[in-house]
């Protein structure tokens, strides 16, 4: 159980390294160079314009973030659900995977006005917008998760004469996580976008809210910091959900090279 | 000992009732499309209980078939198959029949235990039960210490075995072997083969065995079976009466040469109708 959080510590030197060699340099550089604030603020900048106010900064994050993860959530579980239906109705999958793919295609850009005027002021119109974005890795991902079982295997398991759940349970649905995975990691993005996006459109709170305003009055450093904030959630994340398919999926070959 | 199936039918008054009988078995695959494949025809082959029985002939000339027939993987066109005077699928059902495939088919996400125990836990046995019926046959086929390692850290002929043992879990009556040992290197096969034929000769359990191989069929069998493709059918059932318990020495002796050629010749045979 450890092992995998010791393998997690390891791999986060590197990284680190890199981003304190690249913060000196640009630091240095906006200094040396005298670079306007509003084209490239220098780290020691942004990080004033946090630390001045934090808690407005932090809380803004939170609402981005709480409503990035309730979508997913709600948009990952539809998908699966779907995609399950689709797997087990070749009919139901010929039917609508056209308008499926089509709907997957609409930019979150276009749709999203129109999904806000449907769900009114608040949170749950960003929710919904990052559900729908959410919504269409995990159905084609869970389908194709569930389809792609082993044919011998299910041989195995009807002359030991399985029932259909057992089936399901012990046989495809495992079988089905590394696709899932594969599909909850698209979804991280594209719930952080969805959620910001969604606050670009219409809002009074979350970092996308921030984004639009600072931009206005033209106070860049609060503006990349609240940038920033935005792609530290989306690396949070997806470092949970990383973390979550090592410790679910550990037999799986794109795990094992770290074993 | 030859009998030529086309005037004698084999085993016909036996002291008792075979343990797997298919009378005038077909099997059509595609029967109502222009590429329909006469997969069997007119099969009759009956097998007493406690007999190890080859099934030998070149590819496509139905031995998977009448494997997958038995086991009710699938139906046949029309005939009677039956396995202790039951139908494929109440003896499937009543889990009679153990399969191992040339693919050892494990679930990559299970040890090695929990492979062995599946078909227990399909059957609803408690956990308890079942974990300690799988140690024991994963130490009868030679994996102790394996019980917790992952599949895809085991080599083929170990995965094999972890197949064979979990085919075993449920104590068939009956157990179905197609061509398991196919991939496997020559070593690893003698020593499977050896390892097979001792399970067989301790436990009494009946066999159908498909290999490419007839020095293999020869070595581990009662009876060979030798098939002929286009449609499938058998050509020639012969009786292997070395004596028993066999080790790879059994493959040294005149009586096994002889049996070997004469397999041969009879597949060749085999061989010739599918050019013809
Ligand atoms: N599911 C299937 N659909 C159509 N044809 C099949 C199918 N399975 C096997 N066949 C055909 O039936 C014949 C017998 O196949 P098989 O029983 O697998 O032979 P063997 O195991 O002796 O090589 C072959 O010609 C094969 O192509
Ligand atoms: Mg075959």
């Amino acid at each position: 159980m450890a092992k995998w959080l010791g393998v997690a510590a390891r791999s986060i030197w590197p990284p680190l390294v890199t981003a304190v060699v690249v913060v000196a340099t640009w630091e240095a550089v906006c200094r040396l160079f005298e670079v306007p604030a509003y084209m490239i603020p220098a780290p020691s900048r942004i990080w004033m314009a946090f630390i001045t106010n934090p808690e407005s900064l932090l809380f803004n994050a939170g609402v981005t973030l709480f409503e990035a993860v309730t979508g997913f959530l709600i948009g990952s579980i539809l998908g699966a659900m779907l995609g399950t239906a689709f797997a087990y109705s070749r009919l139901l999958a010929r039917g609508m995977m056209p308008y499926i793919i089509a709907a997957n295609t609409i930019p979150v850009v276009a749709i999203a006005p129109i999904i806000i005027l449907w769900f009114g002021h608040g949170v749950q119109s960003k929710i919904a917008v990052t559900a729908f974005l959410s919504f269409f890795p995990l159905a084609l991902n869970m389908m194709k998760g569930l389809q792609s079982y082993d044919r011998v295997i299910m041989d195995v398991f009807h002359v030991s004469a399985a029932n259909e759940w057992q089936r399901f349970f012990k046989m495809r649905l495992p079988n089905a996580l590394p696709y899932v995975f594969v599909g909850l990691k698209l979804n991280v993005t594209f719930s952080v976008i969805g959620a910001i996006v969604a606050e670009f459109v219409q809002a009074d709170k979350g970092l996308g809210f921030v984004i639009m305003t600072t931009y206005r009055t033209l106070n860049m450093p609060r503006l990349w910091a609240a940038m920033l904030l935005s792609a530290l959630i989306g690396i949070m994340f997806f470092a949970l959900i990383a973390l979550i398919e090592r410790w679910a999926i550990p037999w799986h070959s794109s795990m094992r090279n770290d074993e | 000992m030859i009998h030529d199936v086309r005037d004698t039918p084999p085993n016909i008054g036996g002291a008792s009732d075979p343990l797997v009988s298919f009378d005038r078995v077909s099997m059509i695959y595609g029967a109502e499309t222009e590429q329909a494949v006469h997969a069997l025809k007119d099969v009759d082959l009956h097998v007493d209980e406690g007999t190890f029985v080859s099934l030998i002939g070149p590819s496509g000339c139905g031995k998977s078939t009448l494997l997958r027939v038995l086991a009710d993987l699938i139906v046949p066109s029309s005939g009677l198959v039956q396995v202790g005077g039951h139908p494929p699928e109440a003896a499937r059902q009543s889990r009679e029949i153990g399969f191992v495939f040339q693919d050892p088919a494990l679930l990559e996400w299970r040890k090695i235990l929990q492979n062995v125990a599946l078909p227990l836990e399909l059957q609803g046995i408690s956990r308890a039960q079942r974990e300690k019926e799988a140690r024991r046959l994963i130490s009868l086929v030679g994996l102790d210490g394996f019980e917790n390692v992952r599949p895809s850290q085991l080599s083929g002929g170990m995965r094999q075995r972890a197949a064979i043992a979990r085919a075993l879990s449920t104590s068939p009556r009956v157990m179905l072997m197609d061509e398991p040992f196919g991939a496997l290197d020559q070593i690893t096969r003698d020593r499977m083969n050896m390892e097979l034929v001792g399970i067989f000769e301790t436990t009494g359990i009946t066999v159908l065995f498909v290999t490419h191989s007839i020095r293999e069929a020869v070595l581990l069998s009662d009876r060979v079976v030798v098939m002929s493709p286009r449609p499938g059918r058998i050509v020639r059932i012969f009786d292997v009466d070395l004596p028993r318990p066999r080790t790879l020495a059994s493959r040294d002796s005149d009586a096994f040469a002889e049996l070997v050629s004469l397999g041969t010749k009879e597949l060749e045979e085999g061989y010739g109708d599918q050019i013809r």
